[in-house]
């Protein structure tokens, strides 16, 4: 009663009996013992005690579970003693609470049947060598409580490999025996390897623990290199080949550079083809070669200088531009020694020949020079400057409305002079040394006239010559002399002759005296070159020639002697002053080349301040009457 | 000359005929008494064999029963029954490790032969049993076939390898029982025509376990050189 009331009383509270326990699985290790697990239903909210009954096959006796310890809660241990192979168990559990029982649903179980091993053990892991190419060596041991040395137990084996960084496993089957090679390894690469193991009929064991391996690095070099190398030269050997042919056509003119045809001026390559020769040689006659114009001469030559006697200024200026013309002329031909003009035109070289051999003439007058004074010297040097030479063969002069035109050219040959540029080059070859020789008397007359003629070399010729040509007889005649030449190139010059030194009038002209007009005014006209008739050379139209001086007055006036030309009015070059002679010295005294030189007319006294200063003409006005003139 | 044609024909045709039978048995013939030109096969090798041959055995009997099993589940009922008896279970035979161990090889050796001879006729009426059922196909019916001849080849290589092991001494003359199958089960003749078919293929599973089993214990216990 009591217990009903009881069993009432639980019911009444919302107690039930326990639910229905479930037999989970059943496993056996080694096939020696087994072990059965269940799940036990509700428990109804009272105690309930679950209890494992088998019975055995071709009996009927029952027996309970041996132990429920050993392999953990709700579970039944059968041990060696309780197991039979071969033989079907009929299991059932039984959950029991104070309400009552609940009988779980039978299970048969055969031992064979539900062996499940233990994972392998002792797994090892090894890296090893074949020709060069690393593989991996697996080895493990079947697990301890499997009987596998008597054949109790047949286990095969399964082992997974996997990189580190991958997912997914690589299986492989091992069968029976206890070691694999697994080849093709990464290199560098860590893997991990596990095993597992199955009985001939039963269920996998659970996977080993992961074993993990470093591949090292390795090198093939035999081959990997050379695979590179030929891989990475075969690459560059294509981008050189396109280089090369893209840049084909620049590399082929740099290496080969076309022949370059003939670049002749009217050169005809099909008439040459054509085989006319004629006509080929015909083209490369250039009409203009050898050059036969006379541009450069003409550029060279000096403009006419216009000889004004009234309008002195105009000619003054004009003389002044082509004196400034005729030195940077000559300037320009003492550089180039194939133009035929040499920095002495051959008129003065003429000069000097006659006056080489007064060598002691120069060394006094080098002495003489330093007696001068000052303003004299510079005076001198200036107007030595001044004077030309003229080339008289050139060109005659042009007389008209009283004007002397003269031509203070003083190397450029002028056309006509084209058919004989062998006389002039020898001519102006021989100036050229004496302007070389000069150079170096330029030096010792002193510092002041070389200063003051400047840097045209030409002018330092004339500059010497001066000296040369005079006869240093007698000082005064001497000065006079030289100033007289000066002042006859000195053609509309304002300058007083004392203390002008203008540097711009270089270029000297040497005039003759064509003749005494009228009003007393001497005309002048331009000396030629060179005694003797010259090729082209019209005539000097015979005039009373007042080249001469006769001699100089105490009053310092220059005497002129009227003296007829007759033929070579161009006589001895000895510019030595005779008092007295009307007779044009011939190259008596000097003698010193077979080319006469020039006389050099002198007309007027410079110095002084003197009337003739002004014009730079004699004035006849102011002259004393000659006697002879 | 014509009759010298046939003469030589008929021998060429005896002769294949002879040919066709002897590689017909599909294995390397065994030379018990090492005739010469046969290869003598070791003992090592005779149980490996014997032994590939019955897992062969006892896979295909897996098949089966997994097979009929799905088809004709057998209803809860069957599975609680207490009673199933096996016609062989009256053969004694350990049930465990120890058991197997602890028996003399001869006398597991006669296990192992009583335990394929009775099951020769069991199968082969098997066989013949399969056509009834239309569920079953032809792949089963020929497995059924297989397993029967399977018993029989085994039964076969299991004597030998007895003769062999009394040739080399291992075992004694004693267990060499060569008493004909059928004297061993006159008794349960009958029983087996009443297990069902299911029963049947469930027993005889569990007979090539054993056989297979005891073969390896043998064989470990024999020549443990290869494979224990």
């Amino acid at each position: 009663m009591t217990q009903e009331t009881g069993a009432t009383a639980a019911q009444l509270k919302g107690y039930s009996p326990p639910g229905k326990p479930t037999l989970t699985r059943c496993r056996s290790p080694e096939k020696e013992t087994f072990t059965c697990w269940w799940e036990p239903g509700s428990d109804g909210g009272l105690p309930t005690t679950h209890a494992l009954y088998y019975r055995k096959e071709s009996s009927e006796r029952v027996y309970e579970c041996p132990d429920y310890h050993t392999a953990g809660e709700n579970s039944c241990f059968f041990n060696k003693n309780d197991t039979s192979i071969w033989v079907n168990y009929n299991i059932t559990v039984v959950a029991t609470n104070t309400l009552g029982s609940a009988f779980s649903d039978p299970v048969d179980v055969d031992v064979v049947y539900i062996v499940k091993p233990n994972p392998p053990e002792k797994q090892t892991v090894t890296i090893m060598e074949d020709k060069g190419w690393p593989f991996l060596r697996v080895s493990w041991e079947p697990p301890q409580k499997a009987d596998t040395r008597s054949g109790w137990i047949t286990l095969i084996y399964e082992l997974r490999v996997k990189l580190e960084e991958e997912n997914e496993w690589e299986m492989h089957l091992a069968g029976h025996q206890k070691t694999f090679n697994i080849f093709s390894l990464r290199s560098g690469g860590k893997y991990l390897v596990e095993v597992r193991c199955k009985p001939d009929h039963g269920f996998w064991s659970e996977w080993s623990s992961t074993s993990y391996i470093k591949v090292p690095d390795y090198f093939h070099r035999e081959k990997s290199v050379w695979i590179l190398l030929t891989i990475f030269s075969a690459f560059i050997f294509l981008i050189l080949t396109w280089l090369l042919h893209m840049n084909s056509r620049s590399l082929k003119n740099c290496i080969l550079p076309p022949v370059p045809g003939p670049k002749i001026k009217g050169f005809d390559n099909q008439l040459l083809k054509n085989g006319k020769s004629d006509e080929i040689f015909s083209a490369l006659m250039v009409s203009n070669f050898p050059p036969t114009t006379s541009s450069n001469y003409e550029d060279l030559l000096v403009e006419y200088l216009e000889v004004y006697v009234p309008v002195e200024q105009e000619l003054m200026q004009e003389e002044s531009k082509d004196l400034h013309g005729g030195c940077l002329k000559c300037e320009r031909s003492t550089s180039d020694s194939d133009s035929g003009r040499g920095s002495c035109d051959s008129h003065t070289l003429l000069m000097d020949k006659c006056g080489e051999t007064k060598e002691e003439g120069r060394h006094t007058d080098r002495a003489s020079s330093r007696m001068l004074t000052e303003a004299q010297r510079h005076q001198k040097g200036w107007e030595k400057d001044t004077l030309t030479y003229a080339h008289g063969d050139m060109v005659s002069p042009d007389m008209s409305n009283g004007r002397v035109k003269t031509w203070p050219s003083v190397f450029s040959p002028l056309p006509q002079y084209s058919s004989n540029p062998l006389d002039k080059q020898s001519s102006l070859e021989m100036a050229k040394q004496h302007c070389l020789s000069t150079s170096s008397c330029l030096t010792q007359p002193g510092h002041s006239t070389k200063e003051a003629l400047g840097p045209s070399n030409w002018d330092f010729c004339l500059g010497n010559k001066q000296p040369h040509l005079l006869h240093p007889q007698t000082q005064v005649g001497r000065q006079l002399q030289a100033h007289s030449e000066v002042n006859i190139s000195n053609i509309g010059r304002k300058q007083a002759p004392a203390g002008l030194q203008s540097p711009a009038l270089r270029s000297t002209e040497y005039v003759e005296v064509q003749r005494v007009n009228e009003e007393d005014l001497v005309l002048l006209q331009p000396v030629v070159s060179g005694c003797g008739r010259i090729e082209g050379y019209p005539q000097m139209p015979k005039g009373k020639d007042y080249s001469k001086v006769k001699g100089v007055d105490s009053d310092n006036m220059l005497l002129l002697q009227r003296e007829v030309m007759e033929e070579d009015w161009c006589p001895g070059v000895d510019q030595e002053i005779n008092g007295g002679t009307g007779n044009c010295y011939t190259s008596s005294t000097v003698n010193t080349t077979q080319k006469p030189t020039a006389c050099i007319h002198t007309a007027m006294p410079v110095q002084g301040d003197m009337a003739l200063a002004m014009n730079g003409y004699v004035d006849t006005a102011t002259m004393c009457t000659l006697p002879t003139c | 000359m014509p009759g010298n044609i046939r003469s030589v024909s008929f021998v060429v045709l005896v002769c294949l005929l002879f040919c066709s039978r002897l590689t017909s048995v599909g294995a390397t013939p065994i030379c018990t008494n090492a005739h010469a030109g046969c290869h003598v096969l070791s003992l090592s090798n005779l149980f490996d064999r014997v032994i590939q041959h019955s897992a062969r055995m006892h896979g295909i009997s897996n098949d089966l029963h997994s097979e009929f099993e799905q088809y004709f589940l057998p209803s809860r009922n069957q599975i609680g029954r207490v009673s199933r008896n096996c016609h062989t279970s009256t053969i004694l035979t350990p049930n465990g490790k120890e058991n197997a161990q602890k028996m003399a090889r001869e006398e597991l050796t006669e296990v192992i032969l009583k335990l394929l001879v009775a099951w020769r006729d069991p199968l082969w009426h098997f066989h013949h049993s399969m056509a009834h059922y239309d569920d079953f196909n032809n792949f089963s019916s020929n497995k059924a076939l297989e397993m029967s001849d399977m018993v029989h080849e085994l039964r076969k290589g299991v004597e030998k390898v007895a003769e062999k092991m009394q040739v080399l001494g291992i075992t004694s003359n004693t267990v060499n029982s060569l008493t004909s199958p059928e004297a061993l089960l006159p008794s349960e003749s009958a029983e087996w025509r009443l297990m069902k078919d299911y029963d049947l293929l469930y027993c005889f599973r569990r007979d090539s376990n054993k056989v297979q089993n005891y073969l390896k214990i043998l064989k470990c216990r024999i020549v443990p050189e290869h494979g224990c």
